[in-house]
């Protein structure tokens, strides 16, 4: 309750026509109605299944693990570190390294799997990835009704390109691309530099080898 | 006389659009007569086929109505309406009518269940006998009663004793409730709109609504037409019926006994399947009888609006009219709130009323001033002045306080 | 212009002598049953339900023998106006107990007993008094709604203007009568 007077609406100086607002509520349907049918802010409808919202880059679901090029064996970032499989919180991620007969790693997942009904879709094992490997994903049709193996995503589901994880969120994509890129580039670099260095030291050694060598035959 | 003889004999009336809608009843008169029937048979027969072609040209239009409401209201939603159910939803009804009759019939233990079933059946009937009675064509007029508008109303006042019955025998709150509401809604604004139609029958001098039509034939000034809406005294005679029509009809925004977030759905919270199927067709079935009404009323029921369009079928404008006055419920339905019940039993006792009850004198100085400038004159005043007077006491003492906060504004 | 009546129509299929008792025979077997069972039945919503079925046949029995306009008037007036009132006031007032209703029962049948056949022999004497009616006599009838507005209007004015003015003090009363002591009607938008 307020402590000032109640105002009501003053006098016959400020009489509106009765009716005026119901008209003009009117007007406003009726705009509504026939606006809707060629402006596409009057009709938000989006009739799934037919068609689907287009998702905003922000939406997260579930993850999948990224590979560079065409083969998803041979490109895929993941080495099998296991750190996204200590950080999970609800522990949903099961990865088992893959090693060669004499037992060293070889620096890939031979089993990764993770369990849809415990993934929480928090985004930490993307975060917290050191190979830019796991990214979340933007899939929500996931339901199945095979209860007993459909909902644990392997290997084989979980792996998508690098062209993939563009289309989904290109911003993201772009700067993961342009570092690997630098990384890459600055590697090649190191490594031209570091062949100029030993051929740069080996040339003299192979002229002397190449001049001993004649002065060894004409002896 | 052979068959052929007898259907040449018959035929220019009989094939021309105008006698369209009377031609099964024509058809089958005829036959009969010419296999010999005894002369009250054929008359009943007619008689039979008439009411059945109203009833199935309405319940089509319900049909249809359900759907084009859907989607209208949809569409001022900012959604597209059913559209699932065949190209643009046309076999929505279809799948209505298939989901109500296959649902399971509860009544409640509790329930009277005689009453329980004897309600919805009366509330459809009124609707149906009360659509028999107005003139939809120059030659078609179901039953050319003397005392078409008195039969009207007394069917109408049926259905109010009948929403108690549907009410009070489902043996539950919310539909006692509904029905108290519901009752003392159609009661209220019942009287504008007997009041408003009073008027009319003053100027016209008859109860028959086939004569109320014909007196409303020709044109002033050559082409406004002679309707009883462009008089004074119609005009207000008619936005009192119109409003009151929405009101009986129990649609929004004065459809407080059947809101879903303020009581269920009132007195039919109890039915389920076709029983309830049944509530919602006289629903709609009323709010054509209704709205058919109003236009023979003030509308010019049957008559073309312009003077050369005598071509057209007369009934064909009957159904125009109709079309535009329920496509004029569903924009009210989906632009304005729900009234609270006080708000309602406000405006019916308090404006509605006192307008209605002006109207009688406006019309009866227009009837013996001869309408005509003179009667503008003379009737304007007589209508506005008190409508000002009304609407500035009103604007002083029921608008809401404007409110103001001691924490909010700081 | 003429518009023909098909109620006077079938009137007239009825005007057969020994076919034109056949309403009678069969409605007032029907209304008096619906009377009985409006005074006998112990929940006052039945018993107002069957008093508006009563009333209902007592109009259909006016259509039948051609007085439209009384009929109509009947249906409106009594099933329409005077049921519903009773109706609501079942609605908004608590009815008495049943049970004490059915315990009272022998002694409101002898008190009715007492108060209606007395006034059911006066009306049987009065009507054996009254001799055959001429049979034609509702064949074209005299009044219509026109001639029953002017007579009543000009030669029964008086009486219309008595009883409006007694409907309004009663309405004027009731209203009274309605609103509790000392209190102004209110808005709830007010406060």
């Amino acid at each position: 309750m307020s402590s000032q007077p109640i105002n009501r609406l003053p006098s016959p100086a400020k009489w509106t026509l009765p009716g005026w607002g119901l008209l003009q509520g009117m007007v406003v349907t009726a705009q509504n109605m026939v606006q809707s049918y060629y402006r596409k802010d009057r009709m938000t409808t989006v009739q799934y299944p037919e068609q689907r919202a287009p998702i905003s880059p922000n939406f997260r679901n579930f993850p999948f693990l990224c590979y560079d090029g065409s083969d998803p064996v041979a490109g895929l970032r993941c080495t099998a570190c296991s750190i996204c499989e200590k950080e999970c919180p609800p522990q949903c991620i099961y990865i088992v390294l893959d090693r060669d007969e004499a037992g060293k790693s070889l620096k890939r997942p031979k089993v990764f799997d993770i369990d849809l009904t415990v993934c929480m879709n928090c985004g930490i094992c993307a975060e917290v990835c050191p190979f830019d490997s796991i990214y979340m994903d933007g899939q929500y049709e996931l339901s199945t009704d095979d209860r007993f193996g459909g909902l644990l995503f392997g290997l084989d589901r979980l792996s998508q390109s690098a062209d993939y994880h563009m289309q989904l969120r290109p911003e993201e994509a772009t700067e993961v691309a342009t570092r690997r890129k630098a990384e890459e580039d600055k590697k090649l670099a190191a490594q031209a530099a570091k062949a100029a260095k030993t051929k740069a030291e080996q040339e003299p050694k192979a002229k002397e080898a190449a001049e001993s060598q004649p002065q060894g035959e004409s002896a | 006389m052979s068959l052929l003889d007898r259907l040449q004999q018959a035929a220019p009336a009989l094939w021309s659009p105008e006698w369209l809608p009377r031609l099964p009843q024509r058809l089958v008169e005829i036959l009969l007569q010419y296999f010999g029937a005894p002369g009250w048979l054929v008359t009943l027969a007619g008689f039979l086929v008439a009411a059945a072609t109203v009833v199935a040209v309405f319940l089509s239009g319900f049909a249809l109505l359900s759907l084009v409401e859907r989607k209208t209201l949809a569409r001022i939603q900012n959604r597209i309406g059913p559209n699932r159910a065949g190209w643009f939803g046309i076999l929505q009804p279809v799948a209505d009518g298939i989901k109500m009759l296959t649902k399971e019939d509860i009544v409640p233990a509790k329930a009277e269940w005689f009453l329980h079933l004897a309600a919805p059946i009366l509330i459809v009937v009124p609707s149906i006998l009360a659509l028999g009675v107005i003139p939809y064509g120059r030659e078609w007029v179901p039953v050319p009663l003397e005392l078409g508008l008195l039969f009207f109303f007394a069917a109408g006042t049926l259905t109010e004793l009948s929403v108690f019955m549907a009410g009070w025998a489902s043996g539950s709150k919310f539909p006692m409730l509904g029905a108290m509401r519901a009752i003392s809604q159609m009661v209220s604004y019942e009287l504008p709109l007997m009041i408003s139609a009073l008027g009319v029958i003053m100027v016209t001098g008859s109860l028959s609504l086939p004569a109320i039509v014909a007196k409303q034939a020709g044109f002033h000034l050559g082409f406004i037409p002679a309707w009883n809406l462009f008089t004074p005294w119609g005009l207000s005679a008619g936005l009192i019926f119109y409003v009151a029509s929405i009101a009986e009809a129990n649609r929004c925004p004065f459809d407080l006994p059947e809101g879903e977030s303020e009581i269920v759905a009132g007195h039919m919270t109890e039915y389920s399947g076709f029983k309830y199927a049944l509530f919602f067709m006289g629903e709609y079935l009323g709010l054509f009888a209704i709205s058919g009404l109003g236009i023979t009323l003030f509308l010019g029921g049957w008559q073309a609006p312009l003077p050369g369009l005598g071509c057209v079928p007369s009934w064909l404008w009957f159904f125009a009219k109709m079309v535009v006055v329920i496509m004029s419920y569903l924009w009210i339905r989906g632009t304005f709130p729900r009234v609270r019940i006080d708000q309602l039993m406000r405006f019916a006792w308090l404006c509605l009323i006192p307008m209605a009850l002006l109207t009688l004198p406006a019309a009866a100085i227009w009837h013996y001033v001869g309408g005509g400038l003179l009667g503008w004159l003379t009737t304007v005043p007589l209508l506005l002045i008190p409508w000002v007077i009304l609407t500035v006491l009103y604007n002083r003492r029921m608008a809401p306080a404007t409110r103001t906060y001691t924490f909010a504004e700081s | 212009m003429v518009w023909t009546r098909p109620i006077g129509r079938i009137g007239r299929i009825f005007s057969l002598s020994y076919l034109s008792m056949t309403p009678l025979l069969i409605l007032s077997p029907l209304i008096l049953l619906a009377a009985l069972g409006a005074v006998w039945k112990a929940r006052p919503v039945h018993a107002a339900l069957l008093l508006a079925l009563s009333l209902a046949l007592i109009a259909v029995l006016y259509l039948t023998i051609g007085a439209d306009f009384i009929g109509l008037v009947q249906f409106m007036v009594y099933v329409g106006a005077v049921a519903v009132l009773i109706v609501f006031s079942l609605l908004i007032t608590r009815p008495g107990d049943e049970a004490e209703e059915l315990a009272r029962r022998p002694r409101s049948v002898v008190t009715g007993l007492v108060c209606t056949l007395p006034v059911l022999w006066v009306l049987v004497h009065v009507v054996s008094r009254l001799g055959n009616l001429p049979a034609g006599a509702v064949e074209n009838p005299v009044f219509s709604v026109a001639h029953v507005g002017q007579v009543l209007f000009t030669r029964y004015a008086p009486a219309v203007l008595v009883v409006g003015v007694l409907l309004t003090a009663v309405m004027i009363g009731a209203a009274l009568f309605a609103r509790e002591p000392g209190k102004k009607p209110q808005c709830p938008s007010d406060s």
